[in-house]
């Protein structure tokens, strides 16, 4: 294996979150288990760009000691827009979870496929 | 601006005709008001189906039971009205610039020699066919709206003559298929509407053809304003690569209304089922559209001396012999009366096409003088069949046996325009078809020149086939033709009510009086074929 | 620096705070500071336009205190301008027009929180249309697919609560994609606003280096926008949500919200990685194999539906792939007339879903075909607003869908690879529309008679409660509100499709001003 792909570490890691999150919130049945693909698909690029704003033996981006230098922080709008980021997907988190509580009262299931069934069934029961 | 009179009087006129009766059945539902009225109306369409036979009788004398109304006179008199103002607008000329659509795409009106051919053509047609409608529509539901749409039709169509460019010509032909529909689905049977589907999408289809080329035109020209001998010289032919497919994408696209091969499968669907008068102005002037469509193009914008010689002429030349052929053989072997004039029409249109195919002035003359002639014949003969319809409610062929004693005068009318479209010399396709077959002989294009004559030829003898027979076997029923089901629906005698009468009289009288005076009009097309090539 | 340039923050900052605001009204006012806040907006917006038409260019608005490479931005052009007030007014006629209906859809005590959704779904369009960062971009995206679920959900019955989960999970699949691939933009340039970035992404491709990074970052930020605006293949959500939220969250769904994803699209290929590189990156055949492909099966699904809301659905899923195709051809002029379709789309279609309704009030609340035979007799104005609606998605001349057809064609013949693609495409779905969209108004202007007419008076009957005998016969009570926003539709159509030249001309000053 090639030395860039201990370098990297972060990254590859965030990528293969990333797949996986993915995977699951495209291909998983159950709700909830798309909800936390979705999560983890978020986290994956909070990860990415937190790695992104690292700076090996630098220091927190808060002035400490009064030193003005930026070369003794770490960049700090990746952590911004991760803290952007943490905040919009927690709201469409609650919305999901939201829509599936519903979705668990009227059909009992979490279950999509089970739930587009049964919606078809009690379509054509009204009809 | 005079031209715009026409094209908008009877639009508005038709809009107000609709406007005015609720434009469909709203009103006689209102009228009949309860839940029940569903059923009503359907006893009411079973009940006319049921009594047309009986209602023959009725029909017989001159204007019969059936009153003439006050909306009957105004509707003809709009008729009248819009004649009059065609050929004031063509005696006028000028021209408007309506509107633009983008920089280079503009609509516009211009009067010219072709139009005005066109259009007093269309007027003069749709005059007598609205006369014939009033007594025919006494047999119908809903002749209100049929007033209204076919008032708004016809101001469309000269709108499509007097077209001065591409687009507007497009506008107006896209508008007329949407306005003449309505005539189509008239009845609303299940038929009338399956009928009218494929008339519309047939229409649609060739349109969006024709739309391509279109495009394709106006981003190599630019400007698409008709010019008499075309805007294409060699060189700018040479720079547009895909110009002959273009040219030849709306060749059959605009075909397609003129019923030409591979799109001709509307004609006869939508003919048999649409009331007898508009059948006569979809086969009479409507099928005219197309051929004018593809003059202007041919003729007026890409120029006949850019498409001499091509592989799109030859195609097309191949086209139109084969639909010609085609139609007439079809006609031959069909039993619907209507049925087999729509065939006939097919037929009939493609001796037009043939001769636009040829590029040359004869042959140009000879399709624009049998544009004139297949008009007043296949009006002629569908106001025929809807007379014999109304009065008879014969629709096939077997059962026209012996209608010589049923009404002899419009039989003989029936003989005269047969006789015309066969093209026996005194008669008016005489003359057409001597400019078609020498036209093709001097057109300079190998053996299809000479196969051309020859295919009209036999499409004449065919055409002969399936028309005469009707004529011979309603005088001569032979000798074991009983007349029973004659005399005992009181039919003998029964000439049609002078309202249907009259305007296939005058036709047939036409047919004979432009063949055996048809100088004016040869010299005046052949004004327009010395102008545009 | 003149007063106007404020306002395109103002008008996302006036949506934004008339939804909060709504939070603690009735649904009464939050309607009626819902309607003032959108047409303030457009007001604003077109004074932008006018502002950027005078000055001729375009102008960036610092946010806060930080300058260019730090702080927040906001961009406003001739195009953002154009776009800006369009959307209002759709958006303005949506909401008058489906009045009355939502007030039968949505229960009494919820209504505020549907005017809340339509204020935050104006304030992140207009966001979208704005902004000049990507960030921002992402937080606006991730707002409007929650005001879009929101407003698929506000009905509250089992088909659109499944319409909305479905929506959400592709809206996450598309907003996870597009984060991930300004995350990798990011990491790669090392900006964010679209400017530095753009010329970050320039030394890049000069230099040569992250080559294949930078390709991963336009096909992921194109996937994941394709995704969320229903390009086929990833449309399957759309008939389901379209075809079951109440009138207005249809009209504004297919109108406006999947357009504002394609415009953010085409500001990233602009704006950020330049349309040289775009054309390069070999994505935008991508694009364009799909948006035609999208447009045969969209119009092949229309043409096998039976109930007039999917067909009509599925007609949207072709009509984007118009617009993917017209971006797919790489030139000006297929930029241009895929802007100009969007326009013209999100008119006619959303005048479609208005009508509509009022069709299917005139059938006893059924949507099918068969059911809604005649209902142009019975709702005239409704029935007018379809036929000049479908009529514009066929091409018929002097409306907006020919002017789209005109402009798609002429752009074909610019770009002579796709030449022949793209015309047979055009004509192909052309057809298809013809089949489907004409169909239906036969049906529509079809007066009933016999078997079909009965059946529909008993379809009336209980649909009403007995309590209308003759109804059917009466044309149906438009709402006010309603025959309005119809009327203003078809004007607008007409507008689109007898005006154009102006309308092109400043798309084009627009993406020139992109440039």
């Amino acid at each position: 294996m090639s030395p860039t792909l201990m370098l990297n570490l972060e990254e590859e890691v965030s990528m293969v979150l990333f797949g996986v999150g993915f995977t699951m919130l495209l291909l998983h049945r159950n709700l909830i288990k798309k909800i936390m693909g979705m999560n983890i698909m978020d986290t994956a690029v909070y990860l990415f760009l937190a790695a992104k704003g690292y700076i090996e033996g630098r220091g927190v981006p808060i002035m400490t000691d009064g030193v003005q230098d930026a070369s003794a922080y770490i960049n700090p709008v990746p952590s911004g827009l991760v803290l952007t980021g943490i905040v919009v997907s927690v709201s469409t988190t609650a919305l999901m979870l939201a829509l599936t509580i519903r979705l668990y009262e009227r059909y009992h299931s979490l279950d999509l496929d089970r739930i587009l069934i049964s919606m078809k069934m009690e379509e054509e029961e009204q009809l | 601006m005079i031209v715009l009179l026409p094209v908008l009087w009877p639009i508005a006129a038709g809009a107000a005709v609709l406007a005015y009766t609720g434009i469909g059945n709203s009103k006689k539902k209102a009228s009949a008001g309860s839940p029940a009225s569903g059923e009503t109306a359907a006893d009411r369409a079973s009940g006319s189906d049921a009594s047309g036979t009986g209602s023959g009788a009725v029909a017989g004398s001159a204007f019969g039971h059936s009153r003439i109304t006050a909306l009957d006179l105004i509707y003809m008199a709009a008729l009248a009205l819009e004649t009059v103002l065609v050929i004031m607008a063509a005696a006028g000329g000028g021209s408007v610039r309506l509107f633009s659509l983008t920089d280079t795409l503009t609509l516009g009106l211009r009067v010219d020699g072709t139009g005005s051919l066109f259009a007093v053509l269309t007027s003069v047609m749709w005059l007598l066919t609205g006369i014939h409608s009033v007594a025919y529509m006494k047999h119908e539901e809903w002749a209100e709206r049929f007033y209204g749409f076919y008032l708004i039709v016809v101001g469309v169509l000269v709108g499509l003559d007097y077209a001065a460019d591409l687009v507007t010509l497009y506008v107006f032909y896209e508008l007329m298929t949407l306005t003449s529909l309505p005539l189509v689905l008239h009845e609303l049977t299940k038929e009338a509407v399956q009928a009218g589907m494929k008339y519309l999408f047939y229409s649609v289809g060739g349109a969006f053809l024709a739309l391509f080329g279109i495009f394709y035109l106006a981003n190599v020209c630019g400007d698409l304003s008709f010019t008499a001998g075309g805007r294409f010289t060699a060189e700018m032919a040479a720079g547009a690569p895909l110009l002959l497919t273009a040219v030849f994408c709306m060749i059959v696209g605009f075909g397609t209304k003129a019923g030409m091969f591979p799109l001709h499968g509307w004609l006869p669907i939508a003919h048999p089922v649409a009331p007898a008068p508009a059948s006569a102005v979809l086969s009479g002037v409507i099928t005219k559209a197309g051929v004018m469509a593809l003059v202007r193009i041919i003729y007026f914008l890409v120029g006949p001396d850019v498409l001499r010689g091509t592989w799109v002429q030859a195609a097309w030349m191949v086209l139109t012999l084969l639909t010609v052929f085609m139609g007439s053989m079809l006609a031959y072997r069909e039993n619907v009366f209507k049925k087999r004039l729509a065939y006939s029409t097919v037929s009939q249109v493609s001796y037009v096409l043939f001769g636009l195919s040829l590029m040359n002035p004869i042959g140009f003359t000879g399709a624009l003088t049998h544009v004139v002639f297949h008009s007043a014949i296949k009006t002629c003969l569908f106001l025929f069949a809807g007379a014999v319809i109304v009065v008879t409610s014969w629709k096939k062929v077997d059962q026209l046996r012996g209608l010589g004693r049923v009404m002899p005068l419009a039989l003989a009318a029936y003989t005269m325009a047969s006789l015309a479209l066969i093209g026996i010399p005194p008669f008016s396709g005489f003359v057409s078809k001597w400019y078609l077959a020498t036209g093709s002989l001097a057109s300079g294009t190998g053996a299809l020149g000479f196969i051309g004559p020859v295919v009209l030829l036999i499409s004449a003898l065919l055409t002969a086939g399936y028309l005469l027979p009707i004529m011979i076997r309603g005088y001569f029923p032979g000798q074991d033709f009983d007349g029973k089901e004659i005399e005992e629906r009181g039919l003998a005698k029964k000439e049609p009510s002078l309202l249907m009468l009259v305007p296939i009289v005058i036709l047939a009288a036409a047919t004979l009086l432009l063949g055996c005076f048809p100088g004016p009009l040869v010299a005046f097309v052949e004004k327009i074929a010395a102008l545009v090539m | 620096m003149s007063f106007v340039q404020n306002f395109p923050f103002f008008s996302i900052i006036i949506a934004m705070f008339s939804g909060i605001v709504s939070s603690v009204l009735s649904g009464k006012k939050a309607r009626a500071v819902s309607i003032t806040a959108i047409t303030v907006t457009t007001v604003l917006s077109a004074c932008v336009l006018a502002f950027c038409l005078r000055t001729g260019q375009s102008y960036t608005y610092m946010m806060g205190h930080f300058p260019a490479p730090w702080g927040n931005e906001i961009r406003a052009g001739v195009l953002e301008g154009l776009t800006a007030v369009l959307f209002g007014v759709v958006m303005f006629l949506s909401v008058v027009g489906g009045l009355h209906y939502t007030e039968e859809d949505v229960e009494p005590s919820k209504q505020n929180l549907f005017y809340i959704m339509i204020d935050l779904m104006l304030s992140s369009l207009l966001a979208l249309i704005y902004t000049n960062d990507l960030f921002t971009a992402y937080v606006f995206v991730e707002i409007n697919t929650i005001a879009g679920c929101g407003l698929i959900m506000m009905s509250q019955t089992g088909r659109s609560l499944t319409a909305a989960i479905r929506y959400m999970v592709m809206s996450s699949l598309g907003s996870g994609l597009f984060l991930i691939g300004l995350s990798l933009l990011y990491d790669v340039t090392g900006q964010l606003l679209m400017s530095p970035a753009k010329e970050a992404v320039a030394r890049i491709v000069a230099d040569g280096s992250y080559q294949i990074p930078l390709l991963v970052i336009v096909a992921v930020v194109s996937v994941g926008l394709a995704i969320k605006s229903g390009l086929f293949p990833f449309h399957y959500w759309i008939p389901d949500t379209y075809g079951y939220a109440t009138p207005t969250a249809s009209a504004v769904l297919s109108g406006l919200v999947s357009k504002g994803y394609i415009f953010l699209l085409i500001k990233f290929f602009y704006r950020v990685i330049g349309t040289e590189n775009a054309v390069h990156s070999h994505i935008i055949n991508a694009l364009f194999v799909f948006g035609v492909a999208g447009m045969m099966f969209g119009s092949l699904r229309a043409i096998m539906q039976t109930d007039t809301r999917k067909m009509i659905a599925y007609s949207s899923v072709a009509q984007i792939g118009y617009i993917y195709m017209g971006i797919g051809l790489g030139t000006q002029a297929g930029m241009i007339a895929a802007i100009f379709h969007i326009f013209s789309h999100g008119a006619t279609k959303a005048l479609l879903f208005i009508s509509c309704v009022g069709l299917y009030k005139a059938s006893g609340d059924r949507t099918d075909f068969l059911a809604l035979r005649g209902s142009g007799y019975r709702n005239r104005l409704a029935g007018a607003g379809f036929l000049i609606g479908a009529l514009s998605m066929v091409g018929f001349p002097m409306l907006a869908g020919f002017i789209s057809k005109l402009l798609f064609a002429t752009s074909a013949f610019a770009s002579p690879h796709k030449m022949l693609i793209t015309l047979i495409a055009l004509a192909v779905s052309t057809v298809l529309n013809a089949i489907y969209f004409l169909r239906l108004l036969i049906g529509l202007y079809r007066p009933t008679k016999s078997g079909s007419f009965a059946e529909m008076e008993q379809a009336e009957q209980s649909g009403r409660g007995g309590t209308a005998g003759s109804g059917f016969a009466a044309p149906a009570a438009n709402p006010w509100t309603m025959r309005i926003a119809i009327v203003c539709f078809i004007i607008l159509n007409l507008i689109l499709g007898l005006f154009s030249q102006p309308i092109v001309r400043a798309i084009t000053d627009g993406l020139a001003m992109f440039g």
